[in-house]
């Protein structure tokens, strides 16, 4: 296991990129998301403008925070630990920055054409045909380039968090390609119920097969090293990868438990998903034991603050999944803002917290210099925190008022003016993320370029 | 038993597993799943296709469900989603937010002039929706949108939409032979029975503040702030909202205005509130337009029941 050595610099330019990259889109995606909220409180202010309407800015919102935001955060870390754990360099940087270029040319094609109106309105597969090749095309770059880092290894034996990587890359080109039905490239789409049950299938595997695993092979480099403890059980680490893969790929069908699907697949999707607490649990148990005794640590290191904060935020919102996967949960929580609040604290809370601990625990090595202000990066650790957590609790508590509401006879239309208070209130805690996120930005460009701090 | 966990080990394995997950979870039911047209099950035309499109590419369907469930019957549902509804669909839009309503049905609940106000300015015809405005789709693309979204419910929609037609025709009939012709023919309309009874409620202060409030929330966007009919969406639609001021002494009871409001006049964009609206609050509202817009009240007049408990 690598130590924690202060701030050697460790040139990276691939890991610096991918920082970059999600840093900037961080900052874009909570722009749209602050926007699109704005449109929920005032839709007539400044309406009538094709590509910022509502319907174009969610999905814009939805793949940068998931393509542009977190993904890129966590390969930046994986970019940096894996030739670290396997003793070795990376094997092609220029391939690696090649990857970052066309990734942000993917991200940005993929965002102009959405605010144009090219979408093929699947969720998370909104992205059209030549849009999805050129993200198996990064995703295979990406596999590429660490496949044959680890292949020249000088360390014999994989740590879990390479074959997080490995899975995470692997799997999501493939499930990419088959949940935007890339053999079928004028809809991208199936015909009838099978495309939900694939849609759900693929829309489940971007959380259970890129950001799940892409964040606990981050929590697994950091937390040890954070603490200075050896991993706590290599059994319940193998444990929690085999059983994450075949648990996480059969629960997707648990979006829809209210639709006529054949029985026996809801069935199969929601007992999967009460054994989620299985990976889940089996993980958690891991980091936690690990860091055992070592909080003050955790506390004094940024990295492992987020990341720690993340692997709580994993716990609450695997549970709370468990949970909407029951029917009779479900009832009340589907098609309103509760659901919503899952998605947030999934992706923010939980992987996106690990992405910035992940960008945090390598920056001062990619420059050689301690972070540009320690200060800034607490700031943005609350904020993101303060607001995740407000996120939760309003849009828990209007997709509450929504479930029940309906549940009692009353009409979508009628309980409009009830939550119009928790829009405003959500779009406040939107503004502490968002400051955040641009905070953030800067903390980190500094860092890299306009460092003041000594070289070690 | 970590030294097994090879690359390839690893890729192989989550391969594999990937593998068999998919053949259980989407290649057995993709077979097994019934592509059988339901009962209502009809083709798109070429129109509503095209629609259809507008919706993809404008972002409809992150709010508005085309998915009615078991227990949606509280909620007004008149049909639970069979699987055979469904067997044209590609992409399917079930959706996943009910920021809007559900739309499985909403083929023939209103007429086109309706659509393309609500379109133009949601708010016009519906004060308190969050739906941004369309306008600057343009007006053919509104009226494409327009198809799809009357198309929705097939069979069933089409029965809906000639149900319009039949009484567009009537109403607009009736609107074009004048002022005392057209009141006559929205008296008429309604069954005797209603129309022979007075609000049975009096319009006390709480009662028109309450009016007044549904009225904000329901009624504002056609028939205007003081009753003349002439509310935003009023250019766009035919016959044009009612102007209320025009009915004093015209035999208008608190019964007739009720029956209005509960069950719409289909034909014309005056939907009906039934589902929306309950009891009290349809007579307070109707209260609410006798006393400000008619100025003349029924309210607790005869023939009266037993009062209610509460009436002071």
């Amino acid at each position: 296991m690598a130590d924690h050595a202060a701030h050697a610099l460790e040139p990276n330019p691939t890991a610096r990129a991918f920082c970059l990259t999600s840093a900037f889109w961080f900052a874009v995606a909570t722009t749209a998301g602050l926007w699109a909220a704005g449109y929920l409180i005032a839709p007539d202010f400044m309406a009538n403008i094709a590509y910022l309407q509502f319907g174009r800015l969610r999905p814009i919102h939805v793949n940068l925070v998931l393509f542009g935001f977190v993904t890129p955060g966590l390969l930046a870390a994986a970019f940096y630990y894996v030739p670290r754990l396997t003793r070795t360099e990376l094997f092609s940087q220029r391939l690696g920055v090649l990857t970052a270029w066309l990734w942000n040319l993917t991200v940005t094609v993929g965002i102009v054409s959405l605010s144009l109106g090219f979408s093929q309105g699947r969720e998370y597969a909104e992205l059209v045909w030549p849009v999805d090749m050129l993200v198996v095309l990064v995703f295979a770059l990406v596999g590429v380039n660490l496949i044959m880092t680890v292949h020249r290894r000088r360390e014999p034996v994989l740590y879990v968090s390479i074959w997080y990587v490995f899975a995470a890359v692997v799997l999501t080109a493939l499930t990419y390609a088959l949940g935007n039905v890339i053999w079928r490239p004028d809809t991208g789409a199936l015909l009838g119920i099978p495309d939900a049950i694939l849609l759900w299938f693929y829309g489940h595997n971007i959380f259970g097969l890129l950001l799940t695993p892409l964040s606990l092979g981050v929590a697994y480099y950091v937390i040890p090293i954070v603490t200075r403890n050896p991993l706590y059980s290599h059994t319940l680490s193998l444990l929690g990868f085999w059983s994450l893969l075949v648990v996480y790929t059969h629960i997707g069908t648990h979006h829809l438990l209210q639709v006529p699907v054949p029985t026996w697949l809801k069935v199969v999707a929601i007992v999967d998903s009460i054994a989620m607490v299985i990976p889940v649990m089996a993980f958690l148990i891991n980091i936690w034991y690990t860091a055992r005794g070592k909080l003050g640590e955790i506390h004094a290191d940024i990295a492992g603050k987020f990341i720690f904060t993340g692997t709580i935020w994993y716990f609450f919102v695997s549970i709370q999944g468990s949970v909407m996967a029951l029917p009779q949960v479900q009832r009340i929580t589907h098609f309103n803002n509760w659901t919503v609040g899952h998605a947030h604290i999934g992706v923010l809370g939980f992987a996106g917290m690990i992405a910035l601990g992940g960008m945090y625990f390598i920056l001062p090595k990619l420059s050689g210099k301690p972070l540009y202000s320690r200060f800034l990066a607490d700031l943005q650790y609350w904020l993101v925190l303060i607001g995740i957590t407000g996120f939760l609790v309003i849009l828990t508590t209007v997709g509450l008022i929504q479930g029940n509401a309906w549940f009692n006879g009353e009409t979508v239309y009628r309980v409009l003016p009830e939550i119009h208070l928790y829009y405003v209130l959500r779009l406040s805690a939107g503004l502490a993320i968002l400051s955040g996120a641009y905070i953030g930005l800067y903390n980190m460009v500094r860092t890299l370029f306009f460092n003041p701090g000594v070289q070690a | 038993m970590i030294q097994r966990m090879t690359p390839t080990a690893v890729i192989l394995g989550a391969v594999a597993i990937l593998s068999a997950v998919v053949f259980v979870v989407i290649i057995w039911p993709n077979t097994t799943v019934d592509m059988t047209p339901s009962e209502i099950f009809r083709e798109r035309t070429a129109e509503e296709a095209a629609g259809r499109k507008l919706y993809i590419a404008n972002g409809c369907v992150y709010c508005h469900s085309q998915s009615i469930r078991a227990f949606d019957w509280g909620h007004g549902a008149t049909r639970i989603a069979q699987a055979g509804d469904y067997v044209q669909d590609e992409p399917i839009l079930l959706g996943s937010a009910r920021t809007g309503v559900d739309l499985s049905q909403e083929g023939g609940e209103h007429p086109d002039d309706w659509h393309m106000a609500h379109f133009i300015n949601p708010r016009w015809t519906r004060p308190n929706s969050i739906m941004p405005p369309f306008e600057h789709l343009g007006m053919e693309n509104l009226r494409l949108l327009t198809r799809y979204i009357q198309s929705l419910g097939m069979q069933a929609a089409d029965k809906r939409m000639q149900r319009q037609a039949f009484w567009k025709q009537a109403s607009t009939k009736a609107y074009e032979a004048g002022i005392e012709a057209n009141v006559r023919w929205l008296s008429e309309t309604v069954p005797q029975g209603w129309r022979d009874i007075p609000t049975p409620y009096a319009a006390s202060d709480y009662s028109l503040a309450r009016g007044r409030m549904i009225y904000q929330g329901f009624c504002i966007g056609c028939h205007g702030p003081v009753g003349d009919g002439m509310g935003d969406a009023q250019p766009h639609i035919y016959p044009p909202p009612l102007n209320f001021t025009i009915l004093k002494g015209r035999g208008i009871s608190g019964g007739l205005i009720y029956y209005q409001v509960m069950n719409g006049i289909t034909g014309t964009a005056m939907p009906y509130f039934k589902k929306e609206l309950e009891s009290q609050k349809i007579w307070d509202v109707g209260n609410f337009i006798a006393a400000y817009f008619i100025d003349e009240l029924d309210a607790n007049g005869p023939p009266r029941g037993i009062d209610a408990a509460y009436e002071p």
